[in-house]
């Protein structure tokens, strides 16, 4: 019988710190950023950036947006948690009146 | 208030038609462009929908034909080719709307049609326009053309320098070829041209923001 208690009690002030850990886990993985990076054709002069940014900046999903006209490149960092797919970043950049070439995608 | 006199208190009065900056913006883009070049001043405010269209108001005051023309105008990209290193774009613009004749005659419906081309890399800019003008009083056609160069390559945000010069044709004017060697400075959403016309001694000024 005191074993059955023991095994109770432990079991009751140890499913808090299971929790706890659970939900520190998924806080962890909720808070990576997603950094893209997204190479267009096209985009020449600094009005072809500000069209990008002010199309991508209109996005929920995006924290922030500049753009590397030496290589060609958007960046977008997303906001924590939250992404968009290649089908909406295709879009995106047609809408800015420019080509898509690439996507790439990394975590911080 | 006359269409004249409006049309001339709205715009503080360029080369009509000068091939030199792109009719459309970004979807949800409104732009601003001021030209003046001493023959001809006007004011465009359009709104760019889409990527491809944009439509606006047209304001022109013209001393080399004499005349004032406000309107509705619309611009149409009708290609453009992306590469890595350049962009080249085909538009279609129209205007339709009220000329005023600078002799006191009576205003009528009026409107012109242009087509413009530019090809452009981050050091060699060129372009050329043809516009068409029906003043109902005045008929016309004029074109001009454009090359330029970078002599730095600035990267996003960074003030941009043009070295420019533009070439007007316009048949029916005292001095129907013109060139004009300009200096364009473009930063963020503002772009600002200084030019001088030796021909018609005559300074250039263009404004133009995006917002």
């Amino acid at each position: 019988m005191r074993a059955l208690i023991l095994a109770i009690t432990a079991l009751t002030l140890g499913f808090p710190a299971l929790a706890q850990d659970q939900v520190a886990s998924i806080e962890n993985q909720s808070i990576q950023v997603e950094a893209v990076t997204v190479k267009a054709n096209g985009m020449v002069c600094d009005f072809c950036a500000q069209a990008v940014i002010k199309v991508f900046g209109r996005e929920d999903a995006v924290e922030s947006v500049t753009v590397d006209m030496n290589a060609g490149e958007i960046l977008i960092d997303m906001k924590p948690g939250q992404t968009l797919d290649d089908a909406r970043i295709t879009e995106l950049v047609k809408k800015s009146g420019y080509a898509i070439v690439s996507i790439d995608r990394a975590l911080t | 208030m006359s269409w004249r006199a409006l049309g001339i208190s709205v715009i503080a009065l360029s080369s009509f038609g000068a091939a030199e900056a792109r009719p459309v913006s970004y979807p949800g883009g409104w732009t601003v462009m001021q030209h003046n070049n001493g023959n001809a001043s006007s004011l465009h405010v359009h709104y760019s929908p889409t990527f491809q269209d944009s439509i606006g108001y047209y304001a022109e005051s013209n001393w080399a034909y004499d005349w004032t023309f406000q309107g509705v105008q619309y611009n149409r990209l009708l290609k453009r080719w992306n590469t890595e290193t350049s962009q080249a774009n085909l538009y279609v613009k129209a205007a339709a709307g009220v000329a005023d004749p600078f002799t006191g005659g009576d205003e009528s419906l009026a409107g012109f049609v242009e087509i413009a081309a530019d090809w452009e890399t981050r050091r060699w800019f060129t372009s050329y326009s043809a516009r068409g003008h029906d003043m109902g009083f005045d008929r016309h056609f004029s074109q001009s053309a454009r090359l330029g160069v970078a002599p730095y390559v600035g990267d996003f945000g960074d003030l941009h320098t043009w070295l420019m010069l533009e070439v007007q044709h316009d048949p029916e004017t005292l001095d129907p070829v013109t060139l004009t060697p300009l200096v364009r400075f473009f930063r963020g959403v503002q772009l600002v041209e200084l030019g001088y016309t030796p021909e018609t001694d005559r300074a250039m000024f263009n404004w133009i923001i995006r917002f």
